[in-house]
């Protein structure tokens, strides 16, 4: 008997310490939710709907509503029509390449959107220096036909296609491959499967999927910033952002409004795809396998030609539009061999102080935010997964909030709760950390649930057999569930990444001067008219973008399923 | 090495009992084995031993010291007993070696020391040439043994083995029992096996405890269980052969009793004066011709050396073994010898039900 008989003390300690991160957590993620909550019925001021009422009966109020179905809508329809598409070949039928397409189906979802949409941008319309090249260019003074509703649509149904695709695929995968078997033996072809068994069995994630483009739709606030303020063409979040960056903090209560207007539109579209999903298990019972896997024959290669021009399209031709204009002296200038120049490269990258500041700010930001999510998510997913109770459970479900809702909304949440720190006279407000604790809050789940999704996988009895010869908790979290976790974490911390470091919508409420991120510096670069400086840097971040895309492309194999977001 | 002591344990999950108020006395070096059908509690018995489960009540001591119960509760880290799963559950990202070392890294045992005593834990495990190798690059018998070297490095208290040989073939199993054994003698710790397969148990332990529904039936040497079962379970779990009703004549011949089982007068021995069935092994039948109770063969099977006979006599099912070969449809005579009795009245059908829920 070499181990002395049943050491007591602070043995447990960790024990009871950890749960004790919830609090913190649910406040930073939830609080400010709960505090915009709070301001809507009128909080501060004593029990009031009187801004309710008078933000709600403005006629401004019901346009930016109504404008913001119509595009949050219109991109939908065509996220739908696209995702799909791409699903059903991808999942049913021969075609090659599917590793590379879907790749290229997932970098626009990836690139931030008011980078998609000063890409668009630079391709279409009078100054395109692209159509300048290729003699194609309208004339001068001819509207850019992107500031319009219908731009809008366009854009915002490319950029979300993919998460109708990611779903649907994740559905079609589910379908047991015996129901197809038996459709087929009593002599349905091929088509008739698809339209008669498989389409009918799919629907319900291609309904989840279209509702969270929608919702995505709704706070997209890049492109409904860039495309529509030119065009006089205003949404929730864009009313929201001219109204704040006009008045000043004193609209609060108003723009809280409008927020929790928009919101409650969102949580409705939540509440549909979670509903759907839920119902999606109905007697779906069997193998599950290749449902089908349908030969094109002949048509194979023009399906793919199609395909792949389609990709060219949507996300080749925008970015040579973008590389070009990022290529010519000033805007405006033809580019030819002998006009080209990297002189706005350099002057983006290594002598504006402003750009170089949102650099070092947006590497800061993200990397603090994936660093501290990182540290705190590894104990959070293993008390949620190992030790559950009430709390980490209520906490596990509402934790999506801050990323589903509409980015505004949260910018809006962060701002009323940090504009007067409680019990202090101190403020956030205007400083970095308060984009900080937003992102912090917004990009939790990023973070948690590839953490999450490995511990689920991990064995308890690793851990239990760790515990049997002696090692406390605080041991086997750092011998076993972290190095077991690592992969996860680290495709997480990526992920967080890669998000935070294009943020735009966020920061567009929350920054101010020196505290600007690379997001904001690009909108108000092309908002004041240097394009070719903003083309420059969004070039640059998209290289940095696939970079980082591809590095994760690379590890594929060590994560566990379900955690970088373009495989599922 | 301790002992291990159960007193009234009981654990319910969501109101569903599990163990139902166990009691049991493990001697020091003990080897026990758990012995059940599917779901009778044997993982959930080990688990409270371990302490991954708080009992729902009653008390487990480990080595004369309460462990769980009585408002008390020392974790797994701090109980000094070793487990080894069904799943094996090394850490697949360290070496064998790391896996074995790590039991004594955690006890901050000195460098020397540490790699003497992993030295020695994998030659008697004769896994000295694969120190290096990761876990996926293992057998599964090897992967086994590794389990085993990582419990045994650092001298639990007791050694807690939950179906450790489910997932090998029958003869890997054989030499894997050899291990055990082996093993258990070097070692003289005390060790809990739990098992489904009754021939594991019989062959390895010292004692067995038959579980059913989250009960002990029977806590007993193997040769006590299989001559001198005490319920119809037991007698049916545990070896072959059948239980039949027995009656009462009121007649004695010293120490045994004479009953009417099938229709005739045979002396049986028994434990309870008012027994109500017998269990018959096949050694306690002759095979005669001039025998009065008639039996018609059923089912015919080469053993080795005998051949086992199913028969049917009076609408029960026996069996028994034969030197020669019989025909199926055929009847023999047989003769009843050295019966054993006990009182279960009603048994038959709970030990029917026990069999049909595992
Ligand atoms: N964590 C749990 N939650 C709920 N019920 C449980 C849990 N663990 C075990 N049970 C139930 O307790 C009963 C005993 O389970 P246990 O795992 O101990 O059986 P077992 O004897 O080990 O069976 P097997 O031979 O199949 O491994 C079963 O009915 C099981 O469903
Ligand atoms: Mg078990």
């Amino acid at each position: 008997m070499k181990t002395p008989a049943f050491a007591k003390g602070g043995s447990r300690s960790l024990d009871r310490l950890l749960p004790l991160i919830l609090l913190p957590v649910a406040l930073i993620a939830l609080g400010p939710v709960v505090r915009l909550l709070l301001e809507g019925i009128g909080f501060g001021d004593g029990l009031t709907s009187a801004h309710l009422a008078t933000v709600l009966s403005r006629p401004s109020t019901g346009t930016a509503l109504l404008h913001s179905l119509i595009t949050a809508g219109g991109g939908t329809v065509l996220s739908v029509l696209i995702g799909a598409s791409f699903a059903f070949l991808v999942a049913l039928t021969d075609i090659r390449g599917k590793g590379a397409l879907v790749f290229c189906l997932m970098v626009p979802m990836m690139i931030p959107p008011q980078i998609t949409a000063l890409a668009w941008m630079q391709m279409a319309g009078p100054s395109s220096t692209l159509l300048k090249v290729l003699g194609l260019a309208p004339p001068l003074g001819s509207p850019q036909p992107l500031h319009s509703p219908g731009g809008i649509i366009l854009l915002l149904g490319i950029q979300h296609a993919s998460l109708v695709f990611l779903t649907l695929r994740a559905g079609l995968r589910m379908i047991p491959a015996d129901l197809v078997e038996a459709a087929r033996m009593s002599g349905a072809g091929s088509l008739r499967v698809w339209a008669q068994t498989v389409l009918p069995l799919s629907m319900p994630s291609l309904i989840a999927g279209g509702a969270m483009a929608f919702v995505t739709a709704l706070g997209n606030f890049g492109i409904l910033a860039m495309l529509g303020i030119p065009a006089g063409y205003a949404t929730l979040p864009t009313l929201i952002y001219q109204r704040l960056v006009g008045m000043g903090p004193s609209v609060l209560p108003e723009v809280a409004v409008l927020s929790l207007l928009i919101g409650a539109v969102a949580i409705l579209g939540i509440l549909v795809s979670r509903y759907v999903l839920s119902r999606k298990g109905f007697g779906l019972v069997g193998l599950s396998g290749n449902p089908l896997a349908l030969s094109l024959g002949r048509g194979r290669g023009a399906v793919e030609i199609l395909l792949w021009g389609f990709i060219f399209v949507i996300l080749g031709l925008p970015l040579f539009a973008l590389l070009a204009t990022s290529l010519i002296p000033a805007y405006g200038v033809p580019l030819t061999f002998a006009s080209a120049t990297f002189d706005a490269w350099k002057e983006v990258l290594f002598i504006q102080p402003g750009t170089r500041r949102a650099y070092g700010n947006s590497l800061m930001l993200a990397t603090s935010a994936a660093a501290i999510l990182l540290v705190i998510s590894l104990p959070l997913a293993w008390l949620m997964e190992r030790r559950a109770n009430r709390l980490s459970r209520l906490l596990d479900a509402l934790i999506d909030l801050p990323y589903a809702l509409p980015g505004v909304v949260l910018s809006i949440a962060c701002i009323l709760t940090f504009l007067n720190l409680p019990f202090t006279d101190m403020t956030l407000y205007g400083t970095i950390w308060i984009i900080l604790l937003a992102y912090l809050a917004r990009f939790f789940v990023v973070m948690l649930r590839p953490i999450q999704a490995s511990i689920a996988q991990l064995d308890p009895a690793m851990e239990e057999a760790a515990a049997s010869v002696g090692a406390r908790l605080s041991r086997r979290l750092r011998d076993i569930v972290l190095p077991l976790a690592a992969p996860s974490a680290a495709a997480g911390a990526i992920l967080v990444f890669l998000t935070a470091v294009n943020e735009l919508t966020v920061s567009a409420l929350l920054w101010s001067s020196g505290t600007e991120t690379l997001g904001v510096v690009i909108y108000n670069l092309e908002d004041s008219g240097e394009t070719v400086m903003a083309s420059a840097l969004a070039m640059s971040i998209v290289l940095l973008i696939v970079m980082l895309m591809g590095l994760v492309q690379a590890g594929a194999k060590r994560f566990p399923k379900g955690v970088i977001p373009w495989q599922s | 090495m301790a002992e291990l002591s159960f007193s009234n344990l009981s654990k319910q999950f969501d109101g569903v009992a599990a163990l139902d108020s166990i009691n049991a006395q493990i001697t020091s070096g003990e080897f026990v084995a758990l012995l059940g059908p599917s779901g009778c509690g044997k993982t959930t018995l080990l688990r409270l031993t371990a302490g991954f489960e708080h009992p729902s009540a009653g008390e487990i001591q480990i080595g004369g010291h309460t462990v769980a119960g009585a408002g008390q509760f020392v974790p797994p880290e701090d109980r000094g007993v070793g487990i080894v799963f069904q799943s094996y559950a090394l850490w697949p990202h360290k070496s064998v070696y790391a896996n074995v070392a790590y039991p004594l890294e955690v006890r901050r045992v000195p460098r020397a020391e540490r790699q003497a005593r992993v030295a020695e834990a994998l030659s008697l495990t004769g896994l000295s040439d694969l120190a290096q190798r990761m876990p996926s690059q293992l057998s599964g018998g090897q992967r086994q043994r590794v389990a085993l070297a990582r419990c045994l490095v650092f001298d639990p208290r007791a050694v807690l083995l939950d179906e450790p040989l489910a997932n090998l073939d029958l003869a890997l199993r054989a030499s894997m029992q050899e291990v055990f054994s082996m093993f258990h003698r070097r070692t003289g710790a005390t060790m809990l096996y739990v098992t489904h397969d009754q021939g594991e148990a019989l062959a390895l332990a010292d004692r067995v405890a038959v579980m059913a529904a989250g009960r002990i039936r029977q806590f007993a040497a193997p040769e006590v269980l299989y001559r001198e079962p005490v319920d119809c379970f037991v007698a049916g779990f545990v070896g072959d052969g059948a239980v039949v009703s027995a009656r009462c004549t009121g007649q004695t011949d010293g120490a045994r009793l004479v009953l009417n089982v099938l229709g005739q007068e045979v002396l049986s021995r028994s434990a309870t004066p008012e027994p109500s069935h017998v269990s018959i092994r096949p050694e306690s039948i002759a095979i005669s011709e001039d025998a009065p109770l008639r039996a018609r063969v059923t089912g015919c099977t080469y053993l080795g050396g005998q051949f086992r006979l199913t028969l049917d006599t009076a609408g029960e099912t026996l069996v028994a073994f034969a030197r020669q070969r019989a025909r199926i449809g055929e009847t023999v005579g047989i003769r009843l010898q050295d019966l054993w009795a006990f009182r279960d009245p009603g048994g038959v059908i709970t030990m029917q039900r026990a069999l049909a829920h595992a």
